[in-house]
């Protein structure tokens, strides 16, 4: 093999603060030339070999054996030694706090992991950018700031469980890694809405406030799981709807697969969050209690933050396809409004949540207006 | 040859599936099992109703079916023959449907086609799988090639 030549090498290690001492292992090693191999020995379960299945190696072929047993209680050393490993006594912690499997599990956690990777996408290379063409103003004014909204709003769908991943467990590492896929998602839905404003002749348009409100409360939540119903249950299935109708009002192939795309993204944090709820709820019946006090907040949040022209007008305007047809389109909003909180309510009853007697959200959308 | 929804034009769908390959690869796999329900066009009866099952980037099943509950699916997309047919149309003539008129569209509006299922949870995914569903469908445009 070649020398490798490195620069300034007689200078390397010259101001060194510490002085390097080999260890006794090492020591015997350069004396003697016999390698140790007692880690042979210290191994997990040895003769395991996870099969692949029709597509590839995943998650869940290598739950096999003592390697497939999630612990209900997170290990006591809290480190990052991985599930499975031998551990040694002296371990540093790094005090996770979430050390309950009902804390943070959901049982479609590896699959959605799993369909996550397979299902990424790229905004720059999969949005047929070159179709775009010139709008009328009033179009192109509520796009971009529809566009400001979800670039406003998605990346706290990353921001927020991350700041809860790091006190996760490390035996829970598959819902973990969910997680890092969904932050990867909200990265490219920010990414994307922000070029969609950019690359049309519109750019940015206002934040709001309201906004601003209802993603901190998601920020600030008390516990994983109150945030989960926050974000994941209401949060993101209200956007997942709108990402709905943000298909059907594209006025190109460029929105068109932009919304499509991102609504794949958004119904697997949705089903996420969804699962774990009815998982955490089912160990812990009272917490019920809590998410409704939660869910109320939100709600009622949410309904304020629809309630400024900045987020009530763009949306009509599109439906409608301008803004001499704002009628029309708050009228097909009106439609679907029933669909927005009948699939929410759905979702909660999916979780074991009884939320319709509790539920903010009318179901008739002209009572938002006080009619 | 087999026409919509015959069990084996789904099938020949399913065979092009397979040789688009890396399109749907890049798309990412799909594990769903759903139904397709053709309803008479005075909507006063079903005509057809068609399991159909994705695993991976194949299709793998494609069924007429009389018993939706022992197939199972996680959900039903319903509309009426005619409303299939201008889809199909459609896409026949441009590759795929007009913009309103995509399956996620028209499920959003609800009047034309529309979704059934149990579980919200199942239904969302039509959702997550939704871009290889609508490609699949797009594939009618080559059928005839």
């Amino acid at each position: 093999m070649a020398t490798v030549q490195i620069k300034d090498e007689d200078k390397v290690g010259s101001e060194a603060r510490f002085k390097y001492e080999p260890s006794a292992y090492l020591q015997k090693l350069y004396a003697t030339g016999t390698p140790d191999l007692g880690w042979m020995n210290r191994h997990g379960e040895w003769g395991m070999r996870a099969k692949p299945g029709n597509l590839g190696l995943r998650l869940k072929d290598i739950e096999i054996g003592s390697y497939g047993i999630v612990p209900e209680h997170g290990s006591r050393h809290r480190s990052m030694a991985p599930r499975g490993a031998v551990v040694p006594d002296d371990v540093p912690s790094l005090d996770f706090t979430v050390n309950e499997k009902a804390e943070c599990w959901a049982d479609n956690a590896m699959e959605l992991y799993e369909e996550a990777v397979a299902r990424q996408w790229s905004s720059a290379r999969d949005i047929p950018w070159d179709e775009l063409r010139p709008l009328p103003d009033d179009l192109e004014h509520a796009m971009c700031q529809l566009c400001t909204f979800f670039t406003e709003v998605e990346f706290i769908a990353a921001d927020a469980p991350t700041r809860w991943m790091s006190r996760i467990n490390q035996d829970f590492l598959e819902v973990k890694l969910f997680l890092a896929t969904q932050a990867m998602d909200e990265a490219r839905h920010t990414d994307v809405f922000r070029k969609r404003a950019l690359a049309n002749g519109g750019g940015l348009g206002t934040a709001t406030t309201l906004s601003e409100l209802s993603l901190k409360r998601i920020f600030d939540s008390p516990s994983f799981s109150v945030q989960t119903a926050r974000l994941h249950l209401l949060g993101e299935g209200f956007v997942l709807t709108m990402f709905r109708q943000g298909e059907y009002i594209a006025q190109n192939r460029v929105e068109q697969e932009i919304f499509r795309r991102c609504m794949q993204d958004e119904s697997r944090h949705v089903g996420y969050g969804t699962v774990h709820l009815r998982e955490q709820l089912k160990s812990r019946p009272e917490l019920a209690g809590e998410l409704h006090d939660q869910l109320d907040d939100a709600e009622m949040i949410l309904l304020q933050t629809f309630s400024v022209p900045e987020l009530v007008e763009p949306m009509a305007i599109l439906m409608g396809g301008g803004v001499e047809h704002f009628d029309k389109g708050m009228e097909l909003q009106g439609q679907l409004w029933r669909r927005i909180v009948n699939e929410y309510l759905q979702r909660c009853d999916s979780a074991g949540l009884n939320r319709r007697p509790r539920c903010l959200l009318p179901t008739d959308f002209a009572k938002i207006f006080g009619a | 040859m087999a026409s919509f929804p015959d069990p084996a034009w789904f099938l020949a769908l399913g065979r092009l599936m397979e040789a688009e390959g890396e399109s749907f690869r890049r798309l990412g796999y799909a594990e769903v099992r759903f139904a397709i329900r053709v309803l008479d066009d005075d909507g006063e009866g079903v005509a057809r109703t068609i399991g159909l099952e994705f695993e991976g980037y194949a299709l793998v099943r494609a069924a007429a079916l009389t018993d939706l509950t022992t197939f199972d699916p996680d959900f039903v997309i319903c509309a009426r023959r005619k409303v299939w047919t201008r889809m199909l149309d459609e896409i026949v003539r441009n590759g795929r449907p007009d913009l309103r008129g995509t399956l996620s569209s028209l499920a959003l509006v609800g009047e034309e086609l529309w979704l059934e299922s149990g579980d919200q949870l199942r239904e969302d995914k039509f959702y997550r799988v939704n871009q290889t569903l609508q490609e699949f469908f797009n594939l009618a445009a080559k059928l005839g090639d």
